[in-house]
């Protein structure tokens, strides 16, 4: 399937005027061919029907049984333990799982070193070698400026205001957290997006959780993206208001709901609905997907609704200049009503941020679940934010934050075109930074995440149940701090291991413009 | 001054075999659109899904609907059938019965008899208790995967009984193991265990 971000008409509701929004480049989630499909299942049936014969050589006991089991005084209790829930865990992960959560021994930047372990029973136990992988390429990290560095001059600034605040805050905002440093960090953040105020705080998955129940009850409804992350989800939970989902990035499905919220009203009583707030995200990581704004913007003017935006992937990482999918589309930043963010991805801190008109944020520092307890933000990572931000915005003098966020948008087109000349099935988005490429099978998944290790590349990758049974994938994330070497590097190990283990399904011929 | 009114949750009463949601998911659903539609409003209750890249609260309920699922379903009950044409002493009518038989056994352990998901789910054990039959698309009935797999033990029952040439013990035999496939897939037994049994 392929669609294209086109908005021709953008009808300006202020003053009436008719805008031509610029073509985007499209989007892609290609399907394979339908041998894949059936391969990938059969790949699982053989994996089901040897772990349940597995399961009956423990039973009887031919095999040494790992995982937890009651004593025997026990089993004539109702069950402590769930056999069948752990029956993909005992009889796939555990066979696969050194696969994930490698320990690493050095910063992730671009390169990290990695502890090498070995497992002498199947990967139930592990212990390290003692030996460290070198020099391994991260693709993995949310490192999309490369402010993942532990350089002494760059880190100056950081060090004097640990040495002026201390490390810890231990209060909330609203007690006796309130530092200047917080303050000053705001009006930075309202700056850069160009907006009128924000708000920060201490932690990115509870900016979400705990914000949205403040902006949003009993009585409101919102509609939110399939894709959406955990976080949105547990906040709009917490809030007590209907949820309704709407296929990802699709506004037909979008509309209808938006129709039938206004026609239908709440359920039962048929009133209107007290709020409708759309959340959407700016880039899905897990598809590299971008939010079709312009649309979205057009149908909450139509429909009266709110607009929730959580910029964590995208802020810092796309647009000219960096300041996320409003200026990508080339957007008025006061057309979204609630802008969210976070500061773990592009600007190598912790926390998050909302921000949007003064009201708002006015209203969230006295109602949000955030500023009355939880603890502020650290100095130190106010700091970092602080310095990173400024360096991007051009204002400590120097060109690197603009040099930055060129080479990632240099470094994305490259990585995209040359993985789609060579023949991958890549999903998103040209312009997200997030790169997954489809490898569909499950013992493929392994055996990639292997041999990239043994090339000295760290991958991510991720399989049913957290993604669709027929979507397991590898994820890349660029970052500005990969030279044109490191990429050339794995785009050569990507190319090697595509032919050796047949990843390349894309029946698209593509040619480069 | 009027009672507030109870706001719909969107949980289903606690039970401990949950009944499938409304009325509306009784009428025949004509597109598909809508009873994903629906699906979505009244099955997918947004939980916390730490880790994982889509807000499904059980991928069990989605993966007969996948790409290529049906095909792979059919090419594997053409597998079976062909391994046991080539065994020497099986005639055409024995296989044919065998297939019907070990297809239908087969559907009944992974379909009626096998409750719960192989995978933690974050929908706090509701569909522990309930068979794969029974979580297929949140408990909606009617949908596509569904009339494909009731149609298809009925297909394999006529190809049977053709290639047995309707001889009274393979009819026996056939009707029995099809009706054993057939009657747990029939809405009102939907969540039923019959004298308790497989009932936790």
């Amino acid at each position: 399937i392929m669609s294209n971000q086109l908005n021709l008409l953008q009808v300006d509701s202020n003053q009436q005027r008719v805008r031509i929004l610029m073509f985007q480049r499209p989007e892609s989630f290609e399907n394979p061919p339908m041998y894949v499909a059936v391969m990938t299942y059969l790949g699982f049936g053989i994996v089901t029907l040897f772990g349940y014969f597995r399961d009956f050589l423990r039973a009887v006991g031919l095999e040494k049984c790992h995982i937890a089991r009651e004593r025997e005084e026990q089993k004539d209790f109702v069950p402590l333990y769930q056999d069948f829930e752990n029956f993909y865990t005992r009889n796939l992960y555990m066979r696969v799982r050194d696969n994930w959560n490698r320990p690493i021994c050095s910063l992730p930047g671009p390169v990290f070193d990695v502890m090498e372990r070995v497992s002498p029973d199947y990967n139930w136990t592990f212990s390290l070698t003692g030996k460290t992988i070198d020099d391994v390429i991260n693709m993995g990290s949310y490192n999309y400026l490369g402010f993942a560095e532990n350089d002494g001059d760059f880190l100056k600034t950081v060090a004097d205001r640990t040495q002026q605040y201390g490390l810890g805050v231990c209060s909330t905002r609203q007690e006796m957290g309130n530092l200047a440093i917080h303050e000053e960090l705001e009006q930075l953040v309202a700056t850069f997006l160009g907006v009128e105020s924000s708000m920060i705080f201490g932690m990115g998955f509870a900016t979400n959780s705990m914000n949205i129940p403040a902006l949003v009850g009993k009585g409101c409804l919102i509609l939110s993206d399939e894709l959406n992350h955990t976080s949105l989800i547990l906040g709009a939970r917490l809030s007590g208001a209907t949820i309704w989902v709407f296929k990802h990035n699709n506004m037909q499905s979008l509309e209808r709901l938006l129709r039938e919220a206004v026609c239908s009203g709440q359920p039962r009583t048929h009133r209107p609905w007290r709020k409708v707030l759309i959340m959407v995200e700016g880039i899905y990581s897990m598809e590299g997907s971008v939010v079709r704004l312009p649309d979205i913007v057009a149908l909450k003017k139509k429909y009266k609704a709110y607009l929730y935006l959580d910029e964590a992937h995208s802020i810092g990482a796309v647009g000219p200049t960096g300041r996320g999918v409003t200026e990508l589309f080339g957007l008025d930043p006061s057309d979204i009503d609630v802008m969210m963010g976070t500061f773990t991805k592009s600007f190598g801190a912790a926390g998050g941020y909302i921000a949007g008109k003064k009201e708002l944020v006015d209203y969230l520092r006295s109602h949000s679940h955030s500023a009355v307890y939880a603890s502020a933000m650290s100095p130190p990572v106010t700091e970092q934010i602080l310095r990173a931000m400024k360096c991007i915005m051009g204002l400590d003098g120097t060109t690197v934050g603009q040099a930055r966020v060129h080479q990632l948008a240099e470094n994305t087109r490259y990585f995209r075109s040359r993985l789609q000349e060579m023949g991958f099935i890549i999903y998103g988005n040209d312009d997200s930074p997030v790169v997954p490429i489809l490898l569909y099978m499950p013992g493929k998944v392994v055996a990639f995440s292997r041999a990239m290790l043994k090339r000295k590349i760290g991958v991510v990758v991720v399989g049913f149940p957290a993604t669709p049974i027929t979507e397991a994938r590898a994820r890349f994330c660029l970052s500005a701090a990969h030279t044109k070497a490191m990429l050339d590097q794995v785009l050569f190990d990507l190319n090697e291991l595509g032919d050796d283990l047949c990843l390349k399904f894309s029946r698209r011929k593509y040619s480069p413009h | 001054m009027q009672p507030k009114p109870k706001t719909w949750s969107l949980t289903t009463e606690e039970t401990n075999l949950p009944s499938p949601p409304l009325e509306m998911n009784r009428q025949i659903i004509e597109r598909v659109e809508d009873y994903k539609f629906l699906g979505n409003i009244i099955g997918n209750k947004n939980k916390m899904n730490v880790g994982v890249a889509h807000s499904e609260v059980n991928p069990n309920t989605r993966v007969m609907n996948s790409r290529g699922i049906w095909l792979t379903y059919a090419l594997g009950v053409g597998m079976l059938h062909i391994v046991l044409l080539s065994i020497p002493f099986f005639s055409v009518p024995v296989v044919w019965t065998l297939t019907n038989i070990i297809h239908n056994f087969g559907m009944y352990v992974f379909m009626h008899a096998v409750k719960g998901t192989p995978f933690e789910t974050p929908d706090q054990g509701k569909a522990r208790l309930l068979t794969h039959w029974e979580q297929l698309d949140y408990g909606v009935q009617f949908t596509s995967s569904r009339k494909f797999f009731t149609i298809s033990p009925i297909i394999l029952y006529f190809l049977a009984s053709f290639y047995t040439k309707y001889d009274t013990t393979h009819f026996v035999i056939n009707t029995a193991s099809l009706l054993s496939v057939l009657i747990p897939k029939l809405p009102q037994l939907h969540g039923v265990r019959i004298f308790g049994i497989n009932k936790y």
